[in-house]
């Protein structure tokens, strides 16, 4: 099996369209959870969300835009940032070496939610002719393919919240075997249409407002927690073998060491602490590792009551008496959950952390739940050094992905 | 595309049409002349598509259902210009009873 170094790295969410400025808010404990503006919002019971300020026009024209969900446009300017950072002047071999490993919930859920619009709002049958195109699952990676010419394999992982660490799990896995030499893998969601948010609503998974201060409805851990809120954005990674990397003098920001999978198969959207853990001990196995090498976890954490206690006795039950040394970041409650997105978003998060040795708060964590004990770094971002990172990631229909990442200097 | 006053609406199918590639491509008038081909304008073949479903908005047509090739903007406005004063002869069919699609 190949090493796999990350080289490149892309956003476009919601704390921020730069790494600099992802990493900024997110030490700094800034949320980008707003009260929601625009048409339909009274139509919301909790008419929040964690939007990214984004303008296609800016970065695609006109002909091109009309054929590009929201979820595709967030897909390709995150592809073109980590592109840039990754440094390629040409290709490292074969196009047909080089492939896209990209995870959406929603895919292009807008255009979707428009056409349904049209036929049934407005009774019209003048459905656009792109709408199939715009709202195709694969979308964003057949764009991003076409961008770069990437000819090799080109899949769409559509796992609900695990997307995207399958996604860059199974693009290790092709990469480590030597099957390509190159891999844009990430995630992209863009489901902040209407119809979209009154389902989740409807789910009865949504926090409610914080009438007090908005930006804080989201409080992973804590025990006046009352869900998650919706995010948009992307983020993708440019992975590539070790030793190619090298050799092109690529400077190298982490390296993926291991992924682990594991289904429930018990509930649709009960999560399961068995098979949270299970799905961390399979990254750990993947990656050689012991439970103790581990300094810190990217943690699921998305504010739902079952989800934290859930996520709580999994790492328990994997880590023991070192669970306590632990440093368990739950960054939802900042950028919200960005669903297929989420997952790549905090591998890139969890990178950041490993490069800066700074392990992130857990904002709004106020009133520490009885059922959540462990050190969420609560409040303030803290320094440390952090060799290795977990990033946990958990989702409706029962698909646990773990992606196992080591800082640059070890690796 | 020739000039006209900002107030008063396009006066024909050429004119009706640039409108439409101006406001929807963002094409300047520089760009739009009658023998422009739609590729170079960044409108290909699934792009065609696209542009007549907005033209079948603004003039109230309905198109035929076999694929149609247009090359540049002139062959749009002559192709509008022929449905309109003949809708059925492109299918063979005879007019229909219905009345035509509006704009929604």
């Amino acid at each position: 099996m190949r090493r796999v170094a990350i080289t490149g790295m892309g956003v476009v969410c919601p704390l921020g369209h730069s790494l600099t400025e992802v990493w900024e808010d997110a030490c700094a404990g800034r949320s980008a959870i707003q009260r929601l503006q625009g048409q339909g919002r009274e139509r919301l019971a909790s008419p929040i969300a964690a939007a990214v300020d984004f303008d296609g026009a800016l970065h695609f024209d006109p002909p091109k835009l009309r054929m590009l969900d929201r979820v595709s446009q967030f897909a390709l300017v995150a592809a073109r940032h980590a592109m840039a950072q990754a440094g390629y002047a040409t290709l490292p071999g074969p196009a047909s070496r080089a492939g896209v490993f990209l995870g959406t919930g929603m895919g292009g859920i807008g255009s979707i939610d428009e056409g349904y619009r049209t036929l049934y709002g407005e009774q019209s049958d003048r459905i656009k002719p792109f709408t199939i195109l715009l709202g195709m699952h694969n979308a964003p990676a057949a764009w991003t393919a076409m961008e770069f010419g990437f000819s090799g394999p080109n899949m769409t992982y559509s796992t609900a919240c695990s997307s995207s660490a399958v996604a860059i799990g199974e693009a290790w896995l092709r990469l480590a075997r030597g099957e390509i030499d190159v891999a844009l893998a990430g995630g992209t969601e863009a489901p902040l249409a209407l119809g979209s948010m009154k389902a989740w609503e409807a789910l009865r998974t949504v926090a409610s407002v914080d009438v007090q201060e908005p930006s804080a409805s989201c409080k992973p851990f804590s025990r006046n927690r009352s869900g998650m809120v919706l995010g948009e954005g992307a983020a993708m990674l440019v992975l590539e073998p070790w030793d190619m990397a090298k050799a092109r003098d690529a400077q190298i920001h982490g390296e993926v060491i291991g992924y682990g999978l594991f289904t429930d198969v018990g509930h649709m959207t009960r999560p399961s602490a068995a098979g949270q853990s299970a799905a961390m001990q399979a990254a750990l196995d993947s990656a050689g590792i012991t439970a103790a090498e581990i300094d810190a976890i990217n943690a699921h954490g998305t504010g739902t009551e079952a989800n934290d206690s859930a996520e709580t006795s999994a790492i328990r039950a994997v880590f023991g008496a070192h669970a306590d040394r632990l440093a368990i970041s739950a960054t939802k409650a900042i950028h919200g959950h960005l669903l297929g997105a989420g997952s790549a978003l905090e591998a890139v998060l969890s990178v950041l952390s490993m490069q800066h040795a700074t392990a992130l708060p857990t904002m709004h964590l106020d009133q520490r739940d009885a059922a959540c004990d462990l050190d969420y770094v609560p409040h303030c971002a803290r320094a440390m050094p952090i060799r290795t990172m977990l990033s946990n990631s958990f989702a409706f229909g029962g698909t646990n992905a773990v992606l196992a990442l080591r800082a640059p200097a070890l690796a | 595309m020739s000039p006209s006053s900002p107030t008063s609406p396009p006066s024909n199918t050429y004119e009706r049409l640039c409108a439409i590639l101006a406001k929807d491509y963002k094409l300047t008038p520089e760009q739009l002349t009658p023998d422009a081909p739609l590729e170079s304008l960044g409108i290909d073949s699934l792009g065609v598509a696209d542009l007549l479903f907005n033209v079948e908005d603004e003039f109230g047509i309905s198109l035929p259902p076999e694929p149609v090739q247009l090359e540049t903007v002139g062959e749009v406005a002559a192709f509008i210009d022929r449905l309109i004063a003949a809708p059925a002869s492109f299918d063979g069919s005879p007019p229909s009873s219905s009345a035509p699609p509006q704009a929604s």
